[in-house]
């Protein structure tokens, strides 16, 4: 490790001295976040995918950049009539890291291995992805998940195809299978280096070297080093079955302030870093560096909890929802491109409606909504994170200041209540502790993401029952028939925006920084896990 | 006692840096009491209109100071910050002495058992860095003025209780407690009208010059979000809290409050030294013939 910071050391100064165009065989990278775990069922944090991205890859995968599915291990993949059955025709030789054969028997094993998750490995933390897509497991270990699985069984019909078969239809399954979550590991090593073996804790403490040192997939990249707290080192991998990665090696640094990762970004310690503070993104640029963007695949939004007055009151609610001047807090906290909301789901999403309410600011019409509520005293408890800066919510204390005087302005008292973004804040909004709260998601092409995970069934962050709007999204989940699934949607759009459980505030685009010679950068479109396979740098 | 308070009057005017102190400090009460009239714009309400991204606009004939990332005018905001800073650093400070000045005096005065028990107590406290022990009591009473207040004046206690306890313990031969204690007057009378105001002066010094120190732990702990509560109030140290988001892009945005706190302490600080020198026991003739020549 000595060496290569040598090496990067020499390569550097050289450059400077000559003034020479030169390509460089290694990429620098920053995390502000250790990952936990090199292990894509175990996890769901940016900076494990944002790594493990070029260990493992997937069935199914992204076109570069775009929304669009491309085969990945699999060469294609087609559905049953009801789409519950999916046949998967795989790559031919491909091996992992190990040595060892990827074939319809590995994928199943996979799959298998997340089906018969038991005990800790159940919770959400742990299987995350699992739990959000086939919903329970071979067994029932944990409270919180149902009883059945919507996955059935994976067969290996012969060595290049496999059909996974499910209880009912889920037509979101390819795009679901592009996530990090599902990437494909190597049944040999998981075995071999106890994946799955834990202690429950709490914390749960995994005791298996699999994700901490032997992950194997078969990825462009294989790991070679992890010291924690400072590097995570990967080398190509020179019998990659696609396309080989033109860079040799990958760095990623733990740099875990924001000023301190641009600052090394500024004096080419670092290649790449995000996300970007708004604030710096022109500076950043003026120092020859290119600020790059990811889709806006986000919504950020201002949520109620209605079993805390008085926002089962829903004059409030749009009281709230006009008072605030959204376009203004855009302006001047958000990078420009960012979006204002008009419904829950992003605008690139299929899904959405054209007619959905709107609630443009308009103070006069707030006051008198909240006069026509009859609401005696307006006083609302107003949380939000603090020590946190997030793409959709680059300065929650800012804008928390922002909505406060538009809402005092019109006539509510507004308590603050600033926690710690973790634990405090997520688990008391999680908790329905939380009055009035920030609260984003991010999801892939589908709008299930947007909707499933908070209104299937009764949400406790939003306090509120509505049986009937829970039906409609599960009914749009299983739909196998795409255009029926588009009305579905629409429909719930349109009663979310009617009935207003959150204020929709902006769909941003997430923007990230490579240094002035990094060539080939194509942000995924979704979070950060693209392939970093086709980037070359020039010093 | 009055000729005394005179002399100290007249050596502490004799001293051009606590004079300097003295009209700084006296210059931020004026501030802080006046600032209705001499804040332009509100503190609280702003307009995010000329902001964007990394670019806050500064100094201008509207705006003297410039604004602040929300909009606001910084100049109103520093001028009202004034009225947090002072309250706390002088409540902070009063609270630490009355307390500590009790526990001193009893334990001074008492001794035995007593003494022992409170100076431990009060060496335990000294032993946790008076930041942590705000931070912990801020967190347990919720961030407002009172608990600031109160976190800074508890954390500043110890030290006034050993000062006190030390000037008792050493008056407690003197002559003059004999006397009293000769004429009958019970041992609370010695300790509240003979030992009490006798052993003031350390105090009154390490007070002064603690009230720059309380101003700046109460930024502090604004800074680390355990300030006066509701963040959109102009309070130095939550004010640079901002530093991170706008040192580089818009240094005016921290450079005015930290300036403001630079020299509000300076100031504090300039008029303790001067105190500790008018009172200091070497340079006052033990006879009470005036100042010794120089």
């Amino acid at each position: 490790m000595v060496v290569t910071l040598a090496l990067l050391g020499i390569l550097g100064s050289s450059a400077c001295s000559t003034a020479r165009t030169a390509t460089r065989d290694t990429l620098v990278l920053a995390y502000g976040t250790e990952p936990t775990l090199l292990d894509g069922a175990r996890t769901a944090d940016v900076s494990s995918s944002r790594v493990g991205a070029q260990i493992f890859e997937t069935l199914v995968r992204h076109e570069p950049g775009g929304l669009g599915l491309e085969p990945g291990l699999a060469r294609s993949w087609r559905p049953s009539d009801d789409a519950a059955t999916w046949t998967f025709a795989l790559q031919h030789d491909v091996r992992f890291h190990d040595g060892t054969a990827f074939d319809a028997a590995a994928v199943c094993a996979n799959f298998d291995r997340w089906y018969h998750s038991t005990g800790v490995l159940q919770t959400a933390p742990l299987s995350p992805s699992w739990r959000r897509t086939f919903e329970g497991f071979a067994q029932k270990d944990v409270s919180d998940v149902p009883e059945a699985s919507l996955f059935r069984s994976c067969e290996a019909t012969a060595p290049d195809e496999a059909v996974v078969r499910l209880a009912k239809p889920l037509p979101l399954l390819p795009t679901a299978l592009t996530g990090w979550g599902f990437s494909i590991a190597s049944p040999d090593a998981l075995v071999r280096y106890e994946a799955d073996k834990v202690d429950a804790g709490p914390p749960p403490k995994f005791q298996g070297t699999f994700g901490t040192e032997h992950p194997v997939g078969t990825g462009p990249f294989r790991f070679e080093s992890w010291v924690r707290g400072d590097r995570l080192v990967l080398v190509r991998n020179d019998d990659y079955w696609g396309d080989k990665a033109k860079l040799r090696r990958l760095i990623f640094r733990a740099i875990a302030d924001g000023a301190t990762r641009r600052q090394a970004l500024e004096a080419g310690e670092i290649d790449q870093f995000e996300p970007v503070d708004p604030a710096d993104a022109a500076a950043l640029e003026a120092g020859g560096a290119q600020i790059l963007e990811r889709r806006a695949m986000n919504v950020a939004f201002l949520g109620f909890n209605q079993a805390i007055e008085p926002f089962s009151n829903p004059k409030v609610r749009q009281a709230i929802a006009h008072a605030i001047n959204r376009q203004a807090v855009v302006d001047a906290k958000f990078p420009k491109g960012t979006l204002l909301a008009r419904q829950l789901q992003p605008p690139e999403v299929w899904g959405g409606a054209d007619d959905v309410a709107t609630y443009g600011y308009d103070p006069e019409l707030a006051r008198r909504l909240l006069a026509e509520s009859g609401v005696a005293d307006p006083t609302i408890e107003f949380w939000y994170p603090t020590n946190i800066a997030v793409p959709d919510n680059p300065d929650p204390q800012g804008t928390f200041e922002a909505y406060k005087a538009d809402l005092e302005r019109i006539g509510f008292t507004v308590v603050a209540h600033p926690a710690p973004s973790q634990p405090d804040y997520s688990q008391g909004v999680a908790a329905g502790k939380a009055g009035m709260f920030f609260g984003a998601r991010y999801g892939d092409d589908d709008p299930d993401y947007f909707f499933g995970p908070a209104f299937r069934q009764r949400p406790l962050s939003f306090g509120f029952d509505d049986p009937e709007l829970f039906a409609l999204v599960s009914r749009a989940r299983y739909e196998p028939d795409h255009d029926r699934r588009v009305q579905l949607y629409q429909d719930i759009n349109r009663r979310l925006m009617a009935t207003l459980p959150a204020v929709p505030l902006v769909h941003v685009r997430p923007q990230l920084v490579v240094a002035a010679g990094v060539k080939g950068y194509v942000p995924g479109p979704i979070g950060p896990s693209e392939s970093l396979a086709g980037v070359t740098v020039e010093s | 006692m009055r000729a005394r308070l005179a002399r100290v009057a007249r050596r502490l005017g004799g001293n051009r840096a606590a004079l300097a102190g003295g009209v700084i400090v006296g210059l931020f009460v004026v501030v802080a009491v006046l600032a209705p009239l001499l804040a332009p714009h509100s503190p609280i309400t702003g307009d995010l209109g000329p902001i964007r991204p990394g670019v806050v606009p500064g100094p201008s004939a509207h705006h003297p100071l410039g604004l602040d990332l929300q909009g606001r005018d910084l100049l109103s905001r520093v001028v009202y910050g004034a009225r947090y800073s002072l309250l706390i650093g002088v409540a902070s400070v009063a609270l630490g002495v009355a307390l500590g000045v009790v526990v001193g005096a009893l334990a001074g005065g008492l001794g035995g058992w007593v003494d022992s028990v409170l100076m431990r107590a009060m060496d335990a406290m000294l032993a946790i860095p008076g930041l942590i022990v705000a931070i912990g009591l801020v967190t347990l009473l919720g961030p407002s003025v009172l608990s600031v207040t109160v976190a800074i004046g508890t954390g500043g206690m110890p030290l006034v209780a050993r000062l006190m306890r030390g000037a008792i313990v050493s008056q407690r031969p003197r002559e003059y407690v004999a006397a009293a204690r000769a004429l009958g007057a019970s041992r609370a009378r010695v300790i509240v009208h003979h030992l009490l105001p006798n052993s003031l002066s350390p105090v009154l010094v390490a007070a002064s010059l603690a009230v720059g120190g309380a101003i700046l732990e109460a930024a502090g702990l604004s800074f680390l979000g355990l300030g006066v509560g509701d963040p959109s109030l102009p309070e130095w140290g939550r004010m640079l809290a901002d530093s991170p988001r706008a040192l580089q892009s818009s240094p005016h945005v921290v450079l005015f409050p930290g300036l403001a706190l630079v020299l509000t302490v300076l100031g504090f600080n300039l008029l303790g030294d001067g105190l500790r020198e008018a009172l200091d026991a070497r340079l006052v003739d033990p006879l009470r013939l005036g100042p010794p020549k120089a």
